[in-house]
């Protein structure tokens, strides 16, 4: 119980967010189990995690705005920055970089020209570095929108960002640019996924932050 | 509970009680064990690793935390042995190779465990020659505290004090790993009113009181233990002064009171001391008048002359007196002795119209203690919101519910401090609390379940009145019923600080010192003291507020009173003050009462006077003295005694330990109570038991409705308020919510009004005007309204107002 | 290798639709299920007891065991720990994205077995099309009747979400996982009182069981604990799904028995090193994990028990091998960066020890070393892990801090002179 009432206006979530929230909500047997999913729901909402969002998830959960930011600071893919619209991550860690994934980072930071941990003055693209993404057999690989890329070069990866700056898809379909521009997998990857990221946040069903199979999207 | 366990520390052996924390148990054994992060009064979490000690396993030497592991038999445990030692030095040298050692500018040194321990525990040197990490300096994160991020060791002992203690988590861990930082959400400072208790516990300099930043340096400060008068839970406080100035508050641990906490009205609320507003001289109103600086001989002599006259005239019984809970026993005991065997009157008050029977406050059979909410199998809480009006008594029944398993059932008109921990919360519309009883005491419907939490025992009640909308015959009618509940014992609530003390010393019509009943043996005992005591029965507050506004009474006596403020009816008050022939006030400030006055004589107060309260349980404990009264303020019970001789009567009172051991002498249950042992080895206090024995008697408390076209009216007391020390301590002032309309939202709307729009408020005693606050914990159809909040009248005790936009 | 395949059978031979219902059904999914629902709860223990199942997360904990430890209280969970971050691990990644409906079995048959009514999958927010196909699985397997209530007719009812991390190795840690899940910070919890069996999710039994793990629980039900105990060598029972990254040729990971040797591992299954270039040393286990050198290890036996008594782990799977142009300096500062990015702060130790290493490691290969600097990465790792000991003796709730510390062990012991070659030179001999 806080006394303290929220001082700024609260820019209301849509009424397919609060559903889905209560929905969330109901999921688990306690309403604060809630705050993880509720924080993607958040950035899918307003296109990243800000102050309102929080504050929004506590009222959701019962909790104080502060108890929701504690969360949401511990968990690196929360962005409470306003990322671009695509955010490249690239793996750093040892697997990757044994195999020359600081190559592939300063290929990317030099072709955006956006250094690691910013964003271009278009937010249109958010480089990061990140640690070990599960793709070390395809190492070096990066994500964009946390769609997976395995297998990257330096070259492919100015290629990926010239891409990104000339095609600007409405949404990151990993698997297109897989075969885009990646290279050896860490395995087989099965049929083409056609699920695509719509933000800087990870395209799952349950959140709302993918956009469904898309058959015309591919020939 | 448990069987003791044989422990074996440092290859001494030691009994403890089995599941006793390891650092507990070698610091009662005197091996103090280093640690930041673990207190005594929060649950361990094992973070800062600083009391590493090893104890053997069967598969070898196991290092752990000793605050976090409970003893068992036949441990062996080594705290200081190389391996362990080399383990604490590494632990301090990583908490320091962070830390930005500006010890010359921090409010801590001198009283800092972190330099206190590296001193003991760390290495000469720092081999540490990357920079340091950074963050802005201290920053404020509330009007009272400070965070200086860079001092700060990450104990988690703040952030778990608001989470596990206070109940409001408005500080947290912030970010991760080596980045990680206390801190609130933006724009929402930790605006709690128990947020000092962060600092105090603070290990480092991290969190500052802004009060006392800069102010003095620990070994510059001069100490005494006392006890807080804000409210009536008797805190244990540590006073500390440099140059004659009272600077800082500490709580103190008392175990069956505040077990360290304190709120921060208590920490804070001292400032006014100091105030330069405080009268240093006696004051007589002149032929202008104007109130003017006399002398004391001159002020005493206008005085008993102007109430000599009133009492050879109409009699003493034309003199009334109201105040003294705010003071001493001594000088309650004082102002008994003074009104009833100089002046001759039975008409006096110390509760200000708080409306509860004065023996169903300090004489209630079944009464409970505070330490009984320990091992409560229920407990229920049917009057003022602790939070706002008993803080230490609300985490004391916080911890009750959360950490002890004590089931919870608060019944309020509004939300209150405890709803995230009560197992069932009623809120209903004041004025109707009759009807709600008789729900609870049928136990049908939606009230099954809080019979069934109630079911329970022991039962422990806190029953006052919630706000002066409701009845004050609800509490006793409540009470009645509680008696019924399996082991059920009762504390009834009254906030006032030394309330209970100064009607054990006899401030009320009815009571005599010692709690003994006029007309009774105890009474006559009293008389063959006093003298003959008068015979008239006298008034209460009101009555005596109406006596005065009819010509009835025409003389007042107050004593650190200002019913102008502190009446729900403030502006019968007014009149009653206004009306009368003369009114003698004792007071620290000028206050919208006293202003009043024909003469005012300047008053010495808290941390100014030696001499003992009782606080709400019956536990009789220690204030006393660090700093000088302003000017020529002298102590309450030396005024009363000159104005005595002035009438006429030698009181027989010389010094306040003195009127201590007369009140020992004369009242059976203070028998033993003396100051010897409430300053050594009862500095915890003393119980005064041998109550009244009064029952308390049910009567059906009818329902008052709100006549049409009204809204029904919540009106009860916040922490911060516009009394006069809170008006005269800077730091709180600011803090008082102010004027404000609660609405239920569907109100509201009906009204056509938002959060922050204007409304007047009207009661057949006053009208205001306040901003409207949104707050869906309210019944639809009742307005809250906070008391006594600045620039705001009073609407007295009413059931309803009219509400406009 | 021709060794028998348990976890990778269905997607090395239908891998075009070996993540579906309709194949998983037709090459005998949910069979396990159903025979396990004929079984008493604690004979489906007692099966996975027998089959000597040990951990797959890192941990190496003998899985039947864990199970047996769980207190009666009830509500009891179940908590799939599809959490994997440890650097060089990407197996469970495949199990969730190539079959989701195995290990989906194997929750519901843990979950079964363990009287849980509601099962929670947690997979790193990294892995979305590891989350996609999993929730696909399930909301599949509600439609077909494998969770909901009265599954098969048995009067078993589960609940099963899926709960998607969101950046935060440390949730890979069991009870930091069980925060993360309440909606807390990852931080772990103090083992003892929080061991999840007693007071786990809610403060109620819960098991925590790794997807590899669980993946196995189908097959061991189906074929009998003792046919899966019947494989590999004593201790190491049942296949293991190795990571192999780094400098080799064929990377990726491999379902293989135990006992073969590292450098069968290495030079065989993963058709060695590049260029035929030199083999520098390589991480058995993840990087947590001591590492190990041609000279002493190459021709030791994969073995959980042969790998402790090296004084390193098998740990998750993952096996980094790095060869002669390594620069293990560089290898290190990126190893110990990891885990002071990912320590959750609440440990002294961890939290400022970790990234003092970091800092000391890179101003090392950035060429600013001193001499003094070596004595202190080992003093600062002797204050995080005691006696730099394996296994590790902590000054720390949770292993994270101590594994910092073994990268730093092996330049420090394996590679000294080339640590003292980046301080003398006043930079990285390998630029």
């Amino acid at each position: 119980m806080v006394e303290i009432r929220s001082p700024s206006v609260r820019r209301g979530w849509s009424e397919s967010a609060r559903a889905r929230a209560s929905e969330i909500v109901g999921q688990y047997p306690e309403p604060r189990s809630a705050v993880m999913p509720l924080l993607y729901l958040a950035m899918a909402e307003e296109g990243y995690l800000t102050d309102n969002g929080m504050r929004e998830v506590a009222s959701l959960v019962g909790l104080t705005p502060a108890q929701v930011r504690a969360v949401a600071s511990f968990y690196t893919m929360y962005k409470r920055d306003d990322p671009g619209r695509y955010l490249i991550s690239c793996c750093t860690s040892i697997s990757c970089m044994l195999l020359g994934s600081d190559e592939v980072l300063r290929a990317i930071e030099d072709e955006s020209d956006v250094t690691a941990g910013e964003t271009d003055p278009e937010e249109l693209i958010s480089v990061e570095h990140v640690e070990c993404i599960g793709a070390c057999g395809g190492a070096p690989a990066v994500t964009v929108n946390y769609e997976l890329i395995e297998g990257m070069t330096a070259e492919s990866a100015r290629e990926l960002v010239r891409w990104l700056r000339t095609a600007r898809p409405e949404a990151i379909v990993g698997a297109e640019c897989q075969e885009l521009f990646g290279g050896r997998r860490s395995f087989d990857w099965g049929p083409f996924d056609r699920d695509s990221a719509l933000g800087p946040y990870p395209a799952f069903g349950p959140l709302g932050t993918v956009s469904g199979p898309a058959e015309d999207q591919d020939g | 509970m448990t069987e003791p366990v044989t422990v074996t520390i440092n290859r001494r052996q030691v009994n403890a009680p089995a599941g006793e924390l390891l650092i507990k148990t070698a610091q009662d054994n005197g091996v103090y064990i280093p640690r930041f992060c673990w207190h005594p009064r929060m649950n361990p979490v094992g973070m800062c690793r600083m009391c590493l000690v090893e104890i053997e396993t069967p598969r070898g030497p196991l290092m752990v935390t000793s605050c976090t592991t409970p003893v068992s038999d036949g441990m062996t445990v080594d705290t200081a042995n190389p391996t362990v030692k080399k383990a604490q030095e590494g632990v301090l040298e990583f908490l320091l190779i962070n830390h930005p050692l500006d010890c010359p500018v921090c409010d801590r040194a001198g009283e800092c465990p972190l330099q206190d321990q590296t001193m003991a525990y760390g290495p000469g040197e720092s081999r540490f020659v990357e920079e340091k990490r950074h963050f802005e300096k201290p920053i404020p994160i509330s009007e009272l505290v400070m965070l200086d991020r860079e001092r700060c060791i990450l104990c988690a002992r703040c952030t778990r004090f608001s989470e596990e203690i206070s109940g409001d988590p408005l500080i947290e861990f912030q970010e991760r790993g080596n980045y990680t930082e206390v801190n609130t959400f933006p724009d929402e400072p930790f605006r709690s009113y128990f947020s000092g208790n962060t600092v105090q516990i603070c290990p480092v300099g991290a969190l500052t009181a802004t009060p006392y930043r800069f102010r003095a340096r620990p070994w510059d400060l001069t100490f005494v233990e006392s006890t807080c008068q804000h409210c009536s839970s008797g805190d244990r406080i540590n006073l500390q002064s440099s140059q004659n100035r009272l600077l800082r508050i500490l709580g103190v641990d008392s175990e069956p009171t505040n077990q360290g906490w304190l709120s921060d009205k208590c920490r804070f609320g001292f400032e006014y001391v100091a105030s330069p507003a405080r009268l240093t001289s006696p004051l007589v109103r002149d032929e202008e008048g104007e109130l003017r600086e006399v002398s004391w001989g001159e002020a005493l002599d206008y005085a008993g002359k102007a109430l000599g006259e009133v009492i050879s005239r109409s009699g003493g019984r034309a003199v009334a007196g109201l105040g003294g809970a705010r003071g001493t026993n001594e000088d309650a005991y004082a102002f008994s002795k003074f009104l009833r065997s100089a002046v001759g009157t039975n008409s006096v008050d110390c509760q200000m119209d708080d409306g509860l029977d004065p023996r169903l406050l300090s004489g209630v059979v079944d009464r409970a203690r505070i330490a009984d909410l320990e091992n409560a199998g229920s407990i229920l809480v049917w009057g003022p919101d602790l939070k706002e009006e008993h803080p230490t008594l609300y985490l004391r029944v916080r911890r009750a519910a959360q950490e002890l398993g004590a089931g919870l059932v608060v019944v309020h008109p509004r939300g209150t401090g405890l709803d995230d921990r009560a197992s069932v919360k009623v809120t209903y519309q004041p004025g109707s609390g009759g009807e709600v009883l008789s729900e609870l005491m049928d136990g049908n419907g939606r009230m099954a379940e809080a019979r069934e939490v109630l079911s329970k025992g022991p039962v422990v009640a806190l029953l006052g009145r919630p706000g002066y909308g409701e009845s004050p015959d609800l509490a006793e009618a409540t009470a009645a019923f509680v008696r019924s509940l399996p082991d059920a014992t009762i504390l009834p609530l009254a906030r006032r600080g030394n309330v209970f003390g100064a009607l054990d010393m006899g401030l009320s019509p009815a009571l005599l010192p010692g709690r003994a009943q006029r007309g009774t043996l105890a009474a006559q005992m009293l008389a063959d003291r006093w003298g003959e005591l008068p015979a008239a029965s006298g008034r209460d507050c009101r009555g005596i507020l109406e006596g005065l506004e009819s010509g009835d009474i025409e003389a007042l006596v107050l004593v650190g009173a200002d019913p102008v403020r502190d009446v729900p009816d403030g502006e019968l008050a007014r009149r009653a003050l206004a009306n009368a022939g003369l009114v003698v006030a004792i007071d620290q400030f000028l206050t919208d009462s006293s202003r009043m006055a024909d003469v005012v004589f300047p008053a010495m107060g808290f941390s100014e006077v030696e001499g003992t309260v009782t606080n709400i349980e019956g536990r009789v404990l220690k204030v006393n003295r660090l700093t000088p009264g302003p000017g020529q303020s002298r102590p309450d019970w030396a005024i009363l005694s000159d104005l005595a001789a002035r009438l006429g009567a030698d009181l027989g009172l010389v010094s306040a330990q003195q009127i201590s051991e007369e009140v020992e002498e004369l009242a059976d249950i203070y028998r033993g109570v003396n100051w010897e042992r409430l300053d050594w080895e009862d500095r915890d206090g003393i119980v005064v038991s041998g109550d009244l024995g009064y029952v308390p008697v049910f009567s059906h408390v009818a329902s008052v409705s709100p006549r049409p076209g009204e809204m029904a009216l919540h009106y009860a007391r916040t922490m911060y308020d516009d009394g006069v020390m809170m008006r005269e301590s800077p730091s709180l002032r600011p803090l008082a919510p102010g004027s404000g309309a609660h609405l239920h939202p569907t109100d509201a709307a009906r009204l056509g009004v938002g959060e922050g729009d204007s409304v007047d408020v009207t009661s057949s005693s006053g009208s205001l005007q306040a901003g409207v606050v949104i707050d869906p914990t309210l019944e639809p159809g009742v307005v809250y309204v906070p008391f006594n909040q600045p620039d705001t009248a009073s609407l007295g005790s009413v059931p309803g107002v009219r509400v406009s936009a | 290798m021709s060794a028998p395949s348990i976890v990778t059978d269905r997607m090395t031979r239908h891998p075009s639709d070996s993540h579906t219902l309709e194949r998983y059904l037709e090459t005998g999914g949910y069979q396990a299920l159903a025979k396990a629902l004929e079984m008493a709860p604690d004979e489906v223990t007692g099966e996975v007891k027998a089959a000597n199942l040990r951990g797959r997360g890192g941990a190496g904990f003998p899985c039947g065991l864990k199970w047996s430890f769980l207190a009666p209280s009830k509500p009891a969970y179940v908590v799939v720990n599809g959490d994997e971050s440890e650097p060089g691990t990407f197996k469970d990644r495949q199990l969730m994205e190539r079959d989701p409906h195995q290990m989906l079995e194997g929750t519901i048959i843990t979950s079964y077995a363990n009287g849980a009514n509601h099962a929670f999958i947690y997979i790193r927010g990294e892995y979305p099309r590891s989350a996609r196909r999993v929730q696909q699985a399930v909301e599949d397997a509600y439609a077909a009747g494998y969770l909901g209530s009265d599954i098969l007719g048995s009067g078993f009812d589960l609940e099963v979400t899926v709960h998607l991390g969101a950046g935060a190795y440390i949730c890979g840690e069991e009870t930091g996982l069980l925060n993360s899940l309440e909606g807390r910070r990852g931080e772990p919890r103090l083992k003892p009182p929080y061991y999840p069996a007693a007071k786990g999710l809610y403060m109620q039994p819960t098991i925590v069981n790794n997807v590899e793990t669980l993946a196995n629980v189908p097959w061991i039900i189906e074929n009998g604990g003792e046919a899966f105990a019947a494989i590999g060598p004593d201790g190491s029972r049942g296949t293991r799904l190795f990571s192999i990254s780094g400098h080799v040729r064929r990377p990726g990971n491999y379902e293989l028995v135990m006992g073969l040797t590292w450098r069968e591992l290495i030079y065989e299954v993963a058709g060695g090193i590049p260029g035929d270039r030199a083999l520098k040393c390589w991480i058995p286990g993840g990087a947590s994990a001591p590492w190990f050198v041609p000279d002493d290890h190459l021709d030791l036996p994969v073995t959980l028990d042969d790998t402790a008594k090296a004084g390193s782990m098998l740990g998750s799977g993952a096996v980094v091998i790095m060869d002669e142009t390594t620069c293990t300096v560089r290898a290190t500062e990126r190893l110990v960066r990891f885990f002071a990015h990912e320590s959750c702060g609440q440990c002294t130790p961890c939290r400022e020890g970790c990234s003092w290493l970091e800092r000391i490691l890179r101003r090392i290969e950035e060429g600013a070393g001193r001499e003094v600097d070596v004595d202190m990465l080992l003093d600062i790792s002797d204050n995080i892990s005691p006696g730099l000991a394996w296994p590790p003796r902590m000054t720390t709730i949770c292993p994270l801090g101590p594994s910092a510390v073994s990268p730093i062990l092996a330049i420090t012991s394996y590679f000294k002179d080339e640590l003292m070659a980046h301080i003398h030179q006043g930079g990285c001999p390998f630029d």
